[in-house]
């Protein structure tokens, strides 16, 4: 499967098979690019397959991305290397050369088909991640992915030989050796992710002393239904359901002894928040959940809410207090955690019975010593270096990280960082090698073997010809052969009316095997073929891909699921397997009889993109872009480019925002590949992905032009908040987190001279106006406090918040202000703080929790985090001109909240930035970039797939009873000139609900017609027409 | 009818249930083969027409296996399928036939043991209610 010398140097590297790095690798792939994707474990998936579920939508989200991975094609470019690490590096940008070692598998991947035979004979050396989690052979079994296989512990081998004889198909291989590989790739991407904290040796909170002390990943497997219990939640001391369970914070975070890194881990109050809900909806009243925290740090997209509903539907308590210790009744094993809280000044005791420990995320020995080989810098912390502005490249250039080697975070942002990862390596990948390979050029030999690059020969017209079946019955080795005797039902199918010939194929995805089934279908002159075997989830495309070859419309073939749905299934009961097998061909066979020839809807694609928002995040998308040669149309609504960003000074770590602004503005305005249009609006948008064409007014006249684009990224950002509150827009010593930036920049003397300076938090976030969090203020907050010590040792600096967000590495500035002196004072909703004015000062009441008291500082500033608000009139505009849905608070809604944080529900849409939700500038970067990114997956192409399932309309029996305008998801259907119902192929999704609603019957969802679901019911129920 | 052994059309949604009912198989946990599987796109595509014919057919019992709410692939389908069951349902009492042979089930792709669950439950239950009445009555129209 590999291709020699010269394709090479287009090629991109991702290190490391989590999902940040999945998402790198299939964007490169999509994009037409070449991947070599190394993991050293056996098989890829990374953290997140060993999650029961994912906040914030507690579902297993990564099924819902599986069907998009499964779709062919993909494996041409990808070229997985499990067991592998990276062991040298050399050259530069554009031409590095790796070197790769790959540690013997004993197992050839290409033949193993994961039947289990080994493993049942030798459990205790064969490996197979899968089996053992529930949610990876679906989530992850894409064919380039998750190898399909096992692989061997030689070590805990006694019999080799023996081991060897088990597979009957020989893909053991006892003799397999270390191997090193040199290839030469234009980038690289680390994404090797983070290790757990080891909380053992912390012997106050008693993990590996007790029993029944957990960490946050080991509950999570608990409560998983392929866990070590089968998803019953028992104590392990007693074997008893727990009635009370705590869960204890930061462990390993935010602390600064016993090994504990000082930066926040960012994603575990979430996780927490979720582990607890998931006890709650399933035990109820029965098991009561208390979450001990420091600051809950729910600050992404709707987060808050979730936060929110944890307290108040769920009954989740939160605690805010650090406990010092758990200890173990030794008569009962319940263990008694010891805290004590502001409020009262005294100690408590409370017993639970199971504590879980939210351990936080640290980079591994190993990736540091792969760190060192790559040669890039690391932060303190161990972390790949990286900037505001450069949010997913490393200190060498041509090396790119993405998700948790950057910094602690989710899986949205590592989504985020994957394809903006992506994006930058294929920046230096030559244009040219990314592209497809040309069908009339020398290149084309070294793809002949794949199956995609095939030329296929034209279809042979069958429209008048009766129905010929030919019935193809696998044995998959033994997984269909060893329960069901095959040619039995091979002579069964004979004599299914309609069937031609049926044979027994062995594997019938092998290339052998399809080849003699393409000679059948030739020689008998088949013109329908069904195909007894695996799930058509997996494999249906191969065999389209078959009849293709064959000369047969690629919708005239069928598979029945004989294996995945029932041999494996039955296989203690193989006379119940035989029958259910004959069944589901007859059902089949009925069914493909009424196939009939489709024709996929392809449309050509329009390669200009039009961005919409002209900041930091519309910037950077539209540069991306523009530098890989595409045209871009860039939208601004305001004169000027810049957005929000022009307005900031300094970013928390200090880097100068204004003069990186001013050079992205100057490089924007001078691309020629950019067409910039400001001010300008939006005012109408129709077409496809592929081939749209907006409206847009612009220029002083407001002239209007239409623009024919392919894709379109949003990237209108959000608003500073200006609630008027605490005398903000009113008196002048009171003034945003934004304009005291500002001043601090422009007008040091102003600020220098204040004496007190109080800072209030969440002013306009977090309220019942605007409940999510902005995300921002707390670094701001910081930022500024900082900065004003720089200029003024002496100031007084209070600020007052609710819980302190400095996520990530920004807690050790959290630090840093609080060592430097700044006070950091709590309040809650019920003890808002009270602001007087007091001639040119404020005078700013407030509770201080821990002496019990009420405080008064007359302040010279005082200073309100607002954070953001949507921009409401923007988005519902845009929202309603591109069919676009929002959140409730007025954010473009994005297709999938963990797995698509980048793509909007109407396919060929991207969001950018804050329009997406609040955002810092690197995180707004590296979403735009990630949109760039997005973009090209649909840019490489030259052509549009829409497929072929799509709902048509018999305009004869419309009545134009609008009932399909109104149950159409997606708002397709609409009543045409003739007064009857149209739906638009190209933009119709394949849902078959209009189908379903409609009362005439006059909509058929084209490869899911009536009578071809009907024809089933008839094969079922043995009764012919 | 002691040998009673119930047919059951499961009508599954690619994107959930019949990717767990592949799951199952994956997992190799056993469910009654009583379940006849027919693939939809979506749980939102199973037409009321298509529930009837099952049991006009000789089914036993249908289910519609749709995504878990909130999680459906074209947004609402899961809704509407079981806006239709209960319609089904309905149709079924005024008729006299046990509107519990009719019924909408919700999983997500990776719930393979749920899947498995669901499958008995249902045939459990649709074995103690016994064979679709209308059988019985082709079989008199048929002796008749």
């Amino acid at each position: 499967m590999q291709n020699q010398n010269s394709v090479q140097t287009g090629k991109v590297l991702v290190v490391g098979g989590g999902v940040g790095g999945i998402r790198a690798a299939l964007d490169i792939a999509e994009s037409g690019g070449d991947v070599v994707l190394v993991d050293n474990a056996y098989s890829i998936g990374g953290l997140m397959t060993q999650l029961d579920r994912t906040f914030p939508t507690n579902n297993c989200d990564l099924c819902t991305l599986s069907p998009h991975l499964s779709e062919s094609g993909r494996e041409l470019h990808i070229d997985l290397k499990t067991m592998t690490d990276v062991t040298g590096i050399q050259g530069e940008a554009g031409a590095f050369e790796v070197t790769l070692k790959t540690w013997p598998r004993y197992i050839d991947v290409e033949k193993c088909t994961a039947c289990g035979e080994c493993l049942e004979s030798f459990p205790e050396c064969i490996r197979f991640t899968p089996g053992l989690d529930h949610r990876a052979p679906t989530c992850m079994r894409y064919p380039q992915a998750t190898p399909w296989s096992y692989s061997v512990d030689m070590d805990k081998c006694n019999d080799p030989e023996a081991l060897e004889k088990t597979c009957k198909i020989g893909a053991i291989l006892p003799d397999d050796e270390a191997k090193e590989t040199l290839i030469e790739v234009s980038a690289v991407i680390l994404a090797p992710g983070a290790s757990i904290f080891d909380p053992s040796h912390l012997d106050h909170f008693g993990k590996g002393l007790y029993d029944n002390v957990f960490t946050s990943l080991e509950y999570e497997r608990i409560l998983s239904a392929s866990g070590p219990t089968g998803g019953i939640l028992v104590r392990p001391s007693d074997g008893k359901q727990p009635k009370r369970i705590a869960w204890i914070q930061c462990v390993g975070s935010r602390g600064i002894q016993k090994g504990a890194a000082s930066y926040c881990s960012s994603a575990c109050c979430m996780f927490a928040t979720k582990e607890a809900i998931v006890t709650r909806e399933r035990f109820k009243d029965d098991i009561e959940t208390v979450i001990f925290y420091m600051d809950m740090r729910t600050s992404g997209k709707d987060y808050e809410l979730y936060y929110q509903r944890a307290k108040d539907e769920f009954g989740v308590r939160f605690v805010r207090s650090r406990p010092h210790s758990v200890v173990q009744n030794p008569k009962d094993m319940n263990l008694a955690v010891c805290y004590t809280q502001d409020e009262k000044s005294e100690n408590i005791t409370e017993e639970f019975d199971m504590v879980v420990l939210s351990t936080g995320f640290m980079i591994s020995e190993e990736t540091r010593e792969m760190a060192e080989v790559m040669g890039i810098k690391l932060n303190p912390h161990g972390f790949a270096e990286t900037a505001s502005f450069k949010p997913v490249e490393t200190s060498r250039p041509g090396i790119f990280v993405c998700g948790m080697f950057e910094s602690p975070k989710d899986i949205p942002e590592t989504m985020v960082q994957g394809s903006a990862a992506a994006c930058k390596a294929l920046g230096i990948v030559p244009r040219g090698k990314q592209a497809k390979a040309p069908a009339d050029s020398a290149v084309e030999n070294q793809w002949d073997d794949y199956d995609g690059y095939e030329a296929f020969p034209p279809e042979r017209d069958v429209t008048d010809e009766t129905p010929r079946t030919g019935v193809f019955v696998c044995d998959c080795g033994f997984n269909i052969g060893g329960v069901i005797d095959v040619p039995a039902l091979v002579d069964y199918c004979k004599t299914i009316a309609g069937v031609e010939v049926a044979i027994a194929v062995g594997h019938g995805c092998s290339g052998e095997s399809q080849k003699n089934i393409e000679s059948y279908i030739k020689e008998h002159q088949l013109n329908r073929v069904v195909i007894g075997g695996c799930s058509p989830r997996t494999h249906e495309t191969k065999f389209q891909d078959m009849v293709r070859r064959a000369g047969l419309n690629k919708y005239l073939v069928e598979i029945a699921n004989i294996r995945d749905q029932d041999t494996w299934v039955h296989r203690d009961q193989p006379e119940i397997a035989a029958n259910k097998a004959r069944e589901l061909i007859r059902m089949a066979v009925a069914r493909v009889k009424l196939s009939i020839p489709l024709v996929d809807y392809t449309l050509p694609m329009n390669k200009d993109i039009l961005v919409v928002g002209g900041g930091v995040a519309g910037m950077t998308s539209a540069l991306a872009l523009a530098d890989r040669g595409f045209k871009v149309f860039l939208a601004e609504r305001s004169p000027r480019l810049g957005g929000m960003a022009a307005n900031i000074r300094k970013t928390l770590e200090g880097e100068d925002v204004r003069s990186k602004v001013a050079e992205m503005i100057e490089r924007t305005m001078n691309h020629e590949k950019i067409q910039v249009m400001a001010p300008a609006i939006i005012v109408d948008h129709s077409g496809m992905p592929g081939m749209f064409t907006t409206g847009v007014q612009s220029g002083p006249q407001m002239f209007y032009t239409s623009i024919k684009h392919g894709v379109t990224i949003l990237a209108t950002g959000a608003l500073p908040n200006k609630p008027s509150e605490y005398l903000l827009n009113e008196h002048d010593a009171v003034v945003t987190q934004l304009e005291l930036d500002e001043r601090i920049e422009d007008d040091p003397d102003s600020v220098k001279n204040a004496a007190n300076v109080v800072m209030i938090q969440c002013v306009g976030s977090r309220t019942k106006e605007n409940p999510n969090c902005s995300r921002v203020c707390c670094q701001a907050a910081v930022k500024n406090a900082l900065r004003i010590i720089d200029l003024n040792p002496d100031a007084n600096i209070i600020v007052l918040y609710r819980d302190m967000r400095t996520y990530g590495f920004q807690e050790d500035y959290y630090k840093e202000a609080r060592e430097k002196g700044v006070i950091f004072v709590r309040y809650s909703l019920e003890t808002k703080p009270a602001v007087e004015a007091d001639e040119d000062k404020v005078t700013v009441t407030f509770n201080e929790p821990i002496l019990g008291i009420k405080a008064s500082v007359t302040a010279d500033i005082l200073c309100l985090s607002t954070g953001f608000i949507s921009d409401d009139e923007s988005t519902e505009d845009l929202g309603f001109i591109f069919h676009l849905q929002r959140t409730d608070d007025g954010y473009f809604l994005e297709d999938h909240i963990k797995l698509r944080p980048v793509d909007l529900p109407v396919p060929g849409f991207f969001v950018a930035g804050t329009a997406h939700s609040p955002k810092n500038i690197r995180e707004s970067i590296a979403q735009a970039q990630a949109a760039a990114g997005r973009a090209q997956t649909l840019l490489s192409q030259d052509e549009i797939n829409l497929g072929a399932s799509v709902a048509k309309v018999d305009g004869k029996k419309c009545a134009a009873c609008l009932i399909c305008v109104r149950a159409c998801p997606y708002s397709i259907p609409f009543i045409n000139a003739d007064g009857y119902s149209e739906i638009d192929p190209a933009r119709c999704h394949g849902c078959g609900i209009c189908a379903a609603e409609c009362p005439a019957k006059a909509i058929q969802l084209m490869q899911f017609q009536d009578d071809q679901i009907l024809a089933r019911l008839d094969g079922l129920f043995e009764r012919m027409n | 009818m002691k040998d009673f052994e119930p047919v059951i059309v499961a009508f599954c949604c690619h994107y959930c249930a019949y990717t767990a009912a592949d799951m199952a198989g994956s997992k190799r946990i056993a469910y009654p083969a009583n379940v006849k599987i027919i693939r939809v796109p979506c749980s939102g595509k199973v037409d009321t027409i298509h529930i009837m014919k099952a049991l006009e057919n000789g089914a036993d019992g249908v289910y519609v296996a749709g995504c878990l709410e909130g999680d459906c692939h074209f947004k609402n389908g899961n809704l509407r399928a079981l806006q239709r069951v209960k319609q089904v349902q309905a149709l079924l009492e005024e008729i006299g036939i046990e509107p519990e042979r009719v019924e909408m089930v919700a999983m997500s792709a990776g719930m393979g043991e749920r899947f498995a669950e669901v499958a008995f439950e249902i045939t459990d239950k649709i074995r103690k209610l016994g064979p679709n009445p209308l059988k019985a009555g082709m079989e008199n129209a048929k002796a008749a």
